[in-house]
């Protein structure tokens, strides 16, 4: 068996930063525009998918790009920047391709029925929305906030993921590499799935009265990625 | 009942035998696989499939009675829970335990699932009744699905070879797809207000089949497990599976019960 009290005394601070990463997916996923089918019809905000995809879509973009940082510098800061960067255009990517399909395709004028005015550009939203849907397409607030929501995802996967790499160990190279990749997505799934359970289908963005419920979904994953990360701080420090 | 919407879900088979099923038919397979490919020979190892096929259809089963409440997100969000607390629990459970390996991963992910469990039920308030239970058995199921499946891939579960033949080539990601997807679609492909219990979990076992192919193909290449033996098995589960889901679909289907037209309004007065 082995040491479980040396190998978390000395690997604490890694703990807590995997921790902290968790608790940093949890509260971006109430930033990106989530439709689910609704909005695949066109009959809400957001992206045509469910939470549990586009946070994993970011996260893990965010986690290849730390990735590929790491075969060159060990500056943490370069690493959480350049997954931050990541997972940003991935979610930029996505909501500007479903913009273009809702404006060209479906035909129809980006509009929020959440709020009157759009936050940031001050625009009136509901002359624009059709009768009987909540909106559609992704207006310039549910965008910025998207894009927010795919930074702090990223900057969570990337601290994850040079955490797990940053533990003591005996392993080679690509197993090591191997083993962080496996934990930074299992821990990943569960805190993308935690909001999700907390948002209940759709979320528009910052300015949507649900992001308000964020504090529970925070509290939750921070307890479970607590104890996820003693596993797999465990699990790598003790090989 | 059992249209994804909100109650529990009517059950033929009672879910304790379901639990017993799944975690005696997933233990038992994962250890006879260890032992046997020790003494008999490296073409035993497809009793690992066997037992994580085992953990597929309680994962189906489990993720069938809770996702019937509604969750609100989707069935697929629950499947990728599962494999996320799996793989984490799997892996610490076969680092750190040796020949105990599995049952302390076990252990673990029973510890997680019940903790989400709990957050769920009482932070964000989800109110579903059985949901601590719920989630501690699919994350069991979803530990026996990835040490399972990784013993038919190599043939044991020291953990330097599943590391180096599971974890560092990438079939993880196999693993955490074929067996997610036969925890997390049965139910999703069969919901609707006449979902059967049989007919999802038949479905289970057929994804649990073709994951189990999958495993097979990857054992091909791999010293300390056969590849012929668990293809040639898992193809033939698959048929009788495809068959007994098949015949419950057309069971299923075409019993329409008409409930006539709309009242008028003078009826309903």
């Amino acid at each position: 068996m082995i040491d479980i009290a040396g190998i978390l005394m000395e690997n604490i601070l890694y703990v807590v930063l995997i921790t902290l990463g968790g608790v940093l997916i949890s509260w971006s996923v109430h930033f990106v525009p989530v439709g689910g089918a609704p909005a695949a019809m066109a009959q809400a905000t957001g992206i045509g998918t469910g939470t549990v995809q586009l946070a994993a879509g970011a996260g893990l973009t965010g986690l290849v790009t730390a990735g590929a940082m790491m075969q060159i510098t060990n500056n943490a800061g370069l690493i959480l920047a350049s997954g931050a960067a990541g997972a940003m255009i991935m979610m930029a990517v996505t909501m500007i391709v479903g913009t273009w399909v809702y404006v060209y395709g479906v035909g129809c004028p980006p509009a929020s029925a959440k709020v009157k005015y759009d936050p940031i550009t001050k625009d009136r939203q509901d002359l624009y929305v059709s009768q009987g849907t909540e909106g559609h397409g992704l207006p310039t607030v549910s965008y910025v906030s998207g894009v927010i929501g795919g930074a702090l995802g990223g900057i969570g996967g990337s601290l994850i993921y040079y955490s797990l790499m940053s533990i003591e160990n005996g392993l080679a190279l690509p197993d090591l590499v191997g083993m962080a990749s496996v934990f930074a997505v299992g821990i990943f799934f569960v805190n993308a799935v935690i909001p999700s359970y907390n948002i209940g289908g759709t979320i528009e963005g910052f300015h949507d009265p649900k992001f308000k419920r964020f504090p529970k979904a925070v509290l939750a994953s921070f307890v479970a990625t607590f104890f996820c990360a003693l596993l797999g701080v465990l699990a790598i420090g003790g090989l | 009942m059992s249209a994804g919407g909100s109650g529990a879900a009517a059950e033929a088979i009672p879910q304790n035998k379901i639990i017993a099923f799944g975690v005696a038919g997933g233990l038992i397979g994962i250890y006879a696989a260890y032992f046997l490919v020790d003494i008999v020979g490296s073409y035993m190892s497809f009793i690992g499939a066997l037992g994580a096929i085992c953990g597929m259809v309680w994962g189906a089963a489990s993720v069938r009675r809770v996702a019937s409440y509604g969750l609100g997100t989707g069935v697929p969000s629950i499947g990728m829970l599962a494999l996320g607390m799996g793989v984490l629990a799997a892996t610490f459970g076969l680092a750190v335990g040796g020949v105990a390996g599995p049952v302390i991963a076990l252990i673990a992910a029973a510890i997680i699932g019940l903790m989400v469990g709990v957050l769920a039920n009482k932070v964000l308030k989800m109110g579903i009744p059985i949901m601590e239970i719920s989630m501690t058995e699919i994350a069991t199921a979803g530990t026996i699905t990835i040490i399972g499946l990784a013993i038919a891939m190599t043939g044991t579960f020291d953990f330097p070879v599943i590391l180096s033949q599971v974890i560092s080539t990438g079939y993880i990601a196999v693993i955490f797809i074929a067996g997610g997807l036969a925890i997390l679609h049965p139910f999703n492909a069969c919901l609707g207000p006449d979902e059967t219990q049989d007919r999802t979990l038949i479905c289970g076992l057929e994804k649990g089949a073709i994951a189990m192919i999958v495993a097979g193909i990857v054992a091909s290449i791999n010293e300390g497990a056969s590849g012929a033996l668990t293809i040639l098995i898992g193809l033939a589960i698959w048929y009788v599976a495809f068959a007994g889901y098949y015949d419950r679909v057309k069971r299923d289907a075409y019993i329409v019960v008409g409930t006539g037209l709309l009242p008028s309004k003078e009826e309903l007065e």
